[in-house]
């Protein structure tokens, strides 16, 4: 059996699907978690159920709304569970009264069952489920109560099975009886109704069905869209006076916090202040830590892995590949996994808890001003884990153009990849103000953001309508389970990345650079094929380095690989550079001796504005919707990058110059 | 005397704390009316103005038991009673 997970979004529906399937698919407190539908198995793999992105309706209004009518319609589940959040009912039922129109079987679970007597929620199921001729299973999703009672009745198929409800007034519902007379398809009701509501995608089958909606808009006084959204509005309100009663209403402590957190004068420094905190402790102080790790750590395995290979008696190119390739490669990544491990725990504290719709919230005129919606902000704190989570959840997104917009500048926030290279630098280059320097890329970010999305609204976008309608969450204190699980997948996700990209890349520079073109082992660095083409890229580096560096110049370029090799790169080509005994310095090599303050600054600016990798490329590509915008885009990311880190090389240089 | 029931006013128009009975949404977008319909906005409802974002948009409002944030362009668009 096929069956489909259907709710409102942040229901709870994936969190369900876990505690189902035993998945681990990602969740949050913040409409617009599910993306993409996922498939998992229950009842040993007899039955097969699909989460899919959570609707507010039938009627196609988001990405994911159409992907989920287009899944209910087409691929024709056996089963929908219908989740449904007792603590807005109403909304969670106007959902249900479309899904009773399909024909398909239901179940309603009703979800976060234990929250019920502190909310002051009781419901008479029973007399619910009769007013809904749907069989109904109290459930808690999160602390996984009633799902025993719930795949039992889908295994005993003892649910109550499909039949079709009059919910509308006789005048309405006789004309939908009318229209079900002439469709001969399946769901014939859903249709019939659509076709009433002159839905955009279900075409009328040579049916007048003007001649029906005239005399209803009279005699309602109002456009059909309102009579049938108020017709179901007046059932579920019939429905929920005879079976449920709340005794307060709101949610105390939501209440409360937003005072604070919604204040007109607090909510911004407070949200500077959150923002500013996140990154300097885990960029900053972790960051300036971990550098010292690189220079201290990897260098010492690196060369005591040198001498024990030749102690053993391997050949110098051999001990020199693992050395001087693979550890210092990477090595040099796997350093700022500590860093990452606060990072990500701070971001998923930020979903999780329900702040980042708040902060969505009162960003949104400041956003809408530069071309983007409030709701951009979610990719771009999903962002600065990685770009590609971070593009696909500009869907969630109203407006075409500020999808768009958003879709393009989502790769600009310093996502974990490039963190190593900001932080390597930043640690260097500013040993006293690494934190500073650090967190002025994520301004400068910010600013580049604010500034390409307002030239991009100028010249490129015509202008489509926008609108920002979202639901805000109440507040939930993070599940500790589900925030060492999100954790744990994105650092084991950067550690596989590591040990495969990354260490085959680093590989690939060890040859390149231990080489020369006649495959002569041993050479100088300066005499390697690397070199060669390296040197080939120096010249258009120049203008931001000062510098005709080859070293920096294939480095920089190997970022489209994954950001993180373009430290792996360095820290490869600087220690074969150096004299073996200083072991793996990156930095300190005398390759990039030439690098200044101004120098260094610039070339952090160039890695985090240019193209990004080819994973979010990918995504780009995806969700821009053709290989046209997604060249675009990289154009205009790599011209602004290359522009800018040159006017930053060339400002800093004049001004130390006066100094 | 019944003149002050009959007065109108945009949902915009509302302070924070204060409810309204709506009474239409006039013409804004099509997808717009009908995504406010869908979320709850519905004639005869009552809506309340819980928060106003900091820099005066979007508005955060309780409809049927939830909070939902609009923007004040779309809510100028929905015609309430005070209450």
């Amino acid at each position: 059996m096929r069956i489909a997970l259907i709710g409102n979004q942040n229901s709870g529906k994936t969190t369900l699907f876990n505690a189902l399937t035993g998945a681990n698919q990602k969740i949050g407190n913040w409409p617009g978690v599910t993306i993409e539908q996922k498939v998992g198995y229950i009842s040993n793999g007899t039955h097969e159920i699909i989460d899919l992105p959570g609707i507010y309706s039938l009627s196609p209004y988001t990405l994911e709304e159409a992907l989920s009518r287009a899944f209910l319609i087409q691929e024709k589940p056996d089963l929908i569970i219908n989740i449904i959040d007792a603590t807005s009912i109403e909304r969670s039922l106007y959902l249900t009264t479309q899904l009773m129109e399909l024909n398909i079987d239901m179940v309603i679970a009703l979800n976060m069952a234990d929250m019920f007597d502190k909310k002051g929620i009781s419901i008479d199921i029973k007399a619910l489920s009769k007013q809904l001729q749907t069989t109904i299973v109290k459930i808690s999703a999160l602390k996984r109560s009633g799902l025993k009672e719930l795949v039992d009745i889908i295994e005993s198929q003892t649910y109550i099975k499909h039949q079709t409800q009059s919910i509308f007034r006789p005048n309405v519902e006789k004309i939908i009886g009318h229209l079900v007379s002439q469709i001969h398809q399946d769901h014939a009701r859903f249709i019939a109704i659509k076709l009433l509501e002159k839905d955009p995608i279900i075409e009328s089958v040579g049916l007048d069905i003007d001649k029906w909606i005239k005399p209803l808009e009279q005699s309602y006084q109002q456009d059909i869209e309102t009579i049938i959204a108020s017709g179901r509005y007046d059932y579920i309100e019939k429905v929920k006076s005879q079976t449920f009663v709340r005794l307060h209403h709101g949610d105390h402590t939501t209440e409360l916090l937003d005072k604070i957190f919604l204040n007109k004068w607090l909510a911004l420094p407070i949200f500077a202040l959150i923002m500013f905190l996140i990154y300097y402790i885990s960029v900053g102080v972790i960051g300036s830590l971990t550098v010292d790790f690189i220079d201290g750590n990897v260098s010492a395995l690196s060369s005591w892995m040198f001498d024990w290979l030749r102690n053993i008696g391997a050949s110098e190119w051999s001990a020199s590949l693992v050395a001087d390739g693979m550890i210092a490669g990477v090595g040099a990544v796997l350093n700022f996994v500590p860093q990452l491990i606060l990072l990500f725990i701070l971001i998923s504290l930020l979903e999780s808890t329900g702040y980042m719709t708040r902060i969505a919230f009162f960003l949104d005129r400041l956003f809408k001003k530069f071309g983007l919606s409030g709701k951009s902000l979610i990719p771009f704190i999903l962002g600065s884990g990685c770009s590609i989570p971070g593009i696909m959840a500009t869907r969630t997104i109203e407006g075409q153009d500020e999808r768009r917009i958003s879709i393009m500048v989502t790769p600009f926030i310093p996502c974990s990849a490039k963190l190593p290279i900001i932080a390597l630098f930043a640690g260097f280059f500013f040993p006293n103000y690494a934190g500073f320097v650090s967190f002025s890329l994520y301004v400068l970010s910010i600013l580049i953001i604010l500034l390409s999305a307002i030239i991009m609204k100028t010249f490129f976008f015509k202008g489509t309508p926008s609108a920002f309608i979202s639901e805000l969450p109440n507040y939930k204190l993070p599940n500790l389970r589900y925030t060492v699980r999100d954790v744990y997948d994105k650092i084991a996700e950067f550690i596989e990345k590591a040990g495969t990209i990354i260490l085959m890349s680093s590989i690939i520079i060890w040859l390149l650079t231990s080489f020369s073109i006649t495959l002569t082992y041993g050479v100088d660095v300066d005499e390697s094929i690397l070199a060669y083409i390296g040197r080939v890229f120096s010249y258009l580096f120049y203008p931001m380095l000062g510098d005709l560096s080859w070293a920096t110049s294939v480095s920089a370029i190997q970022g489209l690989v994954a950001k993180e090799q373009v430290v792996s790169s360095m820290a490869v080509i600087g220690g074969l550079s150096a004299d073996i005994t200083e072991g793996n310095v990156i930095l300190n090599a005398p390759i990039y001796a030439f690098f200044t303050p101004a120098s260094a600054y610039a070339f952090m600016t160039f890695n985090l504005f240019s193209a990004p990798c080819f994973g979010a490329i990918g995504a780009m590509r995806k969700e821009l919707g053709s290989a046209k915008k997604m060249w675009q885009a990289i154009l205009f990311q790599t011209g602004l990058a290359y522009v800018l880190s040159i006017v930053i090389y060339q400002t800093l240089t004049f001004i130390g110059g006066l100094l | 005397m019944p003149t002050c029931d009959l007065q109108t006013l945009s949902l915009d128009q509302l302070k924070t704390g204060q409810k309204g009975r709506v009474i239409k949404i006039e013409s804004t977008s099509k997808e717009i009316k009908r995504r406010l319909l869908d979320m709850g906005i519905t004639p005869g409802v009552v809506v309340e103005i819980k928060h106003i974002a900091p820099l005066g948009d979007p508005y955060d409002i309780k409809v049927r038991d939830y909070d939902l944030c609009v923007r004040k362009a779309d809510l100028s668009f929905i015609e309430v009673h005070p209450l």
